[in-house]
């Protein structure tokens, strides 16, 4: 088990580093995501797990808009096992967030999540 | 259109990487959309789950569903989407959509053709009405089935198989709503609607847990605090859930003894010299239930519930009522908000009436910010249901079977004998499904509802429905009902049929048919009216030949109403995003507060300078009810020392026949649950995840514990969901003697560690 937290570990500071970049350079990142969720207990929701394995996330999610009314990992991330997207798949922001669409084609980004934390939702976070 | 080499690599390349993770893209930019989305077409709809009502817009392209975007015209969600209404594409194409009718053949459900089917089930049901009567025929319809379907529905069984035994689900949820509706106000349904939250600063919350039942609702609920922090929160309910985010004040009550803290509130605001005399005066009658009485009797009867008692009634602080009593009282706006916690209960009915009672003490009613308001838990159960009249003792527009005018007035519109329709109520859901056990029902219809998973006490109900001739109308199988039926009818889901829905608010929105349905699913309306046909009731039945065509009969039953529909006729109801009744004609756009002068039915030549004129009412007057304090129909004892309370989780609805087909949903709550509270776990032995045994007098489910600080000590919460896992096996099939709503809310159970 402990292997699998450490998988999750290294994943999570990967995401944050490329986060990070992200916003600093305001490019898309090259790098490849691993689009494969460790083998986990799967009788543990998303959230019920990474309460506990990654709790800086979960809080920032938490304390988000997202978070508030509970839109949960499975979202941006699939559900793990038939879709998994490490980084987060923007696909599905604009079925709540049409509006954006407008801003978002004049800022010549390549993700939504290129300005918006994933978590945080802030922007420029 | 011309796109830059840029952009079109772009789309390429995040088309293809979604192509990788299984996923159809909606777009990554508004040139990507412009790609991907040629060739699609939007359509307006409502969402197809709980009773917010949110506007959704179903995209397709080729005949298949595209994608799914909220709506952001749309005034209630205004573009925003819960988790579950976010996967409606997944379930129109999820894999268990029944494509062909089946036949039980040797025991076993087996294909068959349309006309073999509905041969079959005309013929039992002549078979049925010659040998027993009409009565042994029963409808069990459903607050998700579109207002047409309803409609035809007990337009059929009522006035031409002539037996009033025409229930639905809502009767398991929303009925002690009616009950409370009618009795304190004169007619069901709230007077404001959603808009009121956005000038409110007082919320009472009691018995709903909104963040998980009513998402969208709720984040509404959560902007309007953000954007005002005077804005306060006041919750009463058993357990800890999301919706705590938001609470300032929580009375974690005892599960079934919340009606003592109500009068004790309504105790304090007299006390503190919080409420309108001016509007009680002008605007309220006192009842005792049975007689009128003064408001000094009131009192009189309000003496005992005083904040301590009321206190150890319910197991809080004292202090704790006193403070929302004031809250409450010296806020110039409140809004009330309940959901099945108040609904599901022996004393639902009285609980609703308490409810309004603290709204009619301080005129907090019929003015920007302020309505006694309840949630429904169903899309349609409104519009469809109670608007409808398919209830056992209902006629459409707000009618009654037992008022001869009421029979006469709908005979005439469906075109049937007024002797058809019988002027004694049928039987109740519980009554009905008793008969169905005992075999006294022969036949059933069920139309897109799941009893054997959702009824109380099923133990003592399966049985009859697999004894009975069952036919069971659904989008999906195999589901607990269509593996009892005999006959299961494939039918169009949400997006294959058009229609109407009406939610909470009062308000009706238009349903867009935006695919065909598959395989050999046909729309609930045309089966019903090819079963009236086959029957033998063609004449009837012959003129309808689309949705419209039924609404637009429907409209009739409900001019002249305190809920007239006229006005929204479907040309209207396309262009816009639906309508609060009273809309009483086409150029009338609906009603924010009702019973007051900007309701088009408000009465100025009777109502003189009031505020309000309740004209449902004889004399124009809501009602205060004395309403003791009554607890839960099966206490806690020595054998059975716990409180079982049940209810749901944010990812999943109902029997999961829908949300059960999404793997995200599934993934974010994969086992059925029971939470525990830390230190009863502790003083059990039993830890996170381990397998405890909870049974009542009903029967017993081993089950997973899950150790959270959520409920109060010596209650238990199970989410009542999952089909493997069958919770109504242990709730008590009790109902309140008025609305005969089932007490799901609690039981009397132990816990054993399995």
């Amino acid at each position: 088990m402990k292997k699998i937290y450490l998988i999750i570990s290294i994943l999570v500071v990967v995401v944050l580093a490329i986060d990070m970049l992200t916003a600093q350079t305001g490019k898309a990142s090259k790098v490849s995501f691993q689009n494969e969720h460790p083998d986990v207990d799967w009788t543990l929701g998303c959230a019920e797990c990474h309460a506990e394995e990654t709790p800086e996330i979960f809080k920032q999610w938490s304390e988000s808009r997202h978070g508030q009314v509970n839109f949960g990992c499975y979202i941006c991330h699939g559900d793990g096992i038939e879709e998994f997207s490490a980084k987060g798949n923007d696909d599905k922001c604009s079925g709540c967030h049409a509006e954006q669409e407008i801003s978002f084609e004049k800022s010549k980004m390549e993700s939504c999540f290129d300005c918006h934390n994933g978590h945080t939702l802030k922007f420029h976070n | 259109m011309s796109i830059s080499r840029r952009n079109f690599l772009k789309a390429s390349a995040i088309t293809a990487a979604a192509a990788i993770i299984g996923v159809e893209p909606l777009h990554k930019s508004s040139v990507l959309a412009a790609v991907v989305q040629e060739g699609v077409t939007w359509h307006k709809t409502v969402c197809r789950l709980c009773g917010v009502g949110c506007g959704v817009m179903l995209g397709v392209k080729d005949g298949k569903p595209f994608g799914i975007k909220g709506d952001k015209e749309n005034t209630i969600n205004k573009g925003i989407l819960c988790v579950k209404g976010f996967y409606l594409n997944k379930m129109i194409t999820a894999k268990n959509r029944l494509l062909h009718p089946l036949i039980r053949k040797n025991g076993k459900l087996v294909r068959a053709s349309w006309d073999e089917a509905m041969d079959l089930v005309a013929s039992k049901f002549k078979e049925v009405i010659e040998k027993y009567g009409p009565d042994a025929l029963a409808y069990y319809g459903s607050g998700q089935g579109q207002t047409e379907e309803t409609y035809l529905a007990n337009r059929l069984f009522k006035g031409y198989i002539g037996t009033n035994n025409v229930e639905g689900n809502p009767r398991l949820c929303m009925a002690s709503a009616v009950g409370g509706y009618t009795s304190s106000f004169g007619a069901d349904e709230p007077i404001g609607t959603y808009a009121d939250i956005d000038h409110c600063n007082l919320f009472l919350i009691i018995g709903s847990n909104t963040a998980e039942a009513h998402p969208v609702l709720f984040d509404r609920l959560v902007q309007r605090k953000k954007d005002n922090p005077n804005c306060k929160f006041i919750f009463i309910d058993p357990r800890k859930t999301p919706t705590n985010k938001i609470v300032d004040l929580h009375l974690q009550v005892k599960p079934g003894y919340d009606l003592a803290v109500m009068n004790a509130i309504a105790h304090q605001l007299i006390k503190d010299g919080n409420i309108d005399e001016q509007f009680i005066k002008e605007n309220v009658n006192f009842s005792d239930g049975k007689d009128p009485i003064t408001f000094d009797d009131y009192k009189r009867f309000l003496e005992k519930y005083t904040p301590e008692y009321a206190a150890e009634q319910a197991g809080i602080n004292a202090a704790d009522i006193v403070k929302a009593a004031r809250m409450f009282g010296e806020s110039p706006t409140a809004m009330s908000m309940w959901c099945m916690g108040v609904n599901q209960r022996v004393a639902g009915v009285f609980l609703n009436n308490l409810i309004h009672n603290i709204h009619l003490l301080t005129g907090k009613l019929g003015k920007p910010g302020c309505d006694s308001f309840s949630l429904t838990g169903q899309p349609n159960a409104c519009g469809g249901v109670r608007e409808g009249g398919a209830l056992s003792h209902l006629l459409p527009g707000h009618r009654a079977v037992a008022n001869e005018k009421h029979r006469e007035e709908i005979a005439k519109i469906w075109k049937t004998s007024p002797d058809k329709i019988k002027p004694a109520p049928g039987k109740h859901t519980i009554a009905m499904f008793t008969a169905i056990a005992k075999g006294e029902i022969k036949g059933l219809y069920v139309l897109c509802t799941n009893p054997a998973q959702s009824l109380p006490n099923l133990n003592k109900y399966r049985k009859g429905m697999e004894d009975c001739f069952m036919v069971v109308s659904e989008a999906f199988h195999p589901t607990q009902t269509t593996e009892l039926a005999d006959v299961v009818l494939p039918v169009a889901f949400w997006g294959e049929k058009e229609g109407v829905y009406g939610c909470t608010e009062r308000r009706s929105q238009h349903l867009a048919k935006a695919l065909n349905p598959p395989g050999e699913a046909r729309w609930d309306g045309d089966v019903l009216i090819d079963l009236a046909k086959r029957m033998g009731y063609e004449k009837g039945f012959s003129h309808f030949t689309k949705a419209e065509d039924v609404w637009n009969e429907y409209l009739l039953t409900t001019a002249g109403t305190d809920m007239d529909l006229t006005g929204a006729t479907y040309e209207r109801l396309k262009q816009v995003r639906g309508f609060t009744w009273p809309v009483p004609t086409t150029n009338h756009n609906g009603t924010w507060h009702r019973f007051t002068p900007e309701d088009p039915l408000f009465p100025k030549d009777k109502a003189g300078n009031r505020r309000m004129y309740f004209y449902a009412k004889p004399d124009g007057k809501a009602v205060i009810f004395v309403r003791p304090d009554k607890g839960p129909e099966e206490p806690v004892s020595d054998d059975y020392p716990v409180a079982l309370t049940t209810g749901r989780i944010l990812e999943q609805w109902h029997t999961m026949t829908m949300t059960g087909q999404v793997p995200e949903l599934v993934r974010s709550a994969p086992v059925p649950y029971v939470e525990l509270n830390p230190e009863d776990a502790k003083a059990w032995d039993v830890k996170n995840k381990d397998k405890v045994k909870i049974s009542t007098k009903r029967g017993s489910l081993i089950i997973e514990a899950k150790v959270i600080d959520r409920t109060r000590r010596g209650t238990i919460f199970i989410p009542w969901h999952w089909p493997e896992s069958l919770t109504n096996i242990l709730t008590i099939d009790a109902v309140d003697p008025g609305s005969f709503e089932p007490e799901y809310k609690v039981a009397a159970c132990k816990v054993e560690k399995a």
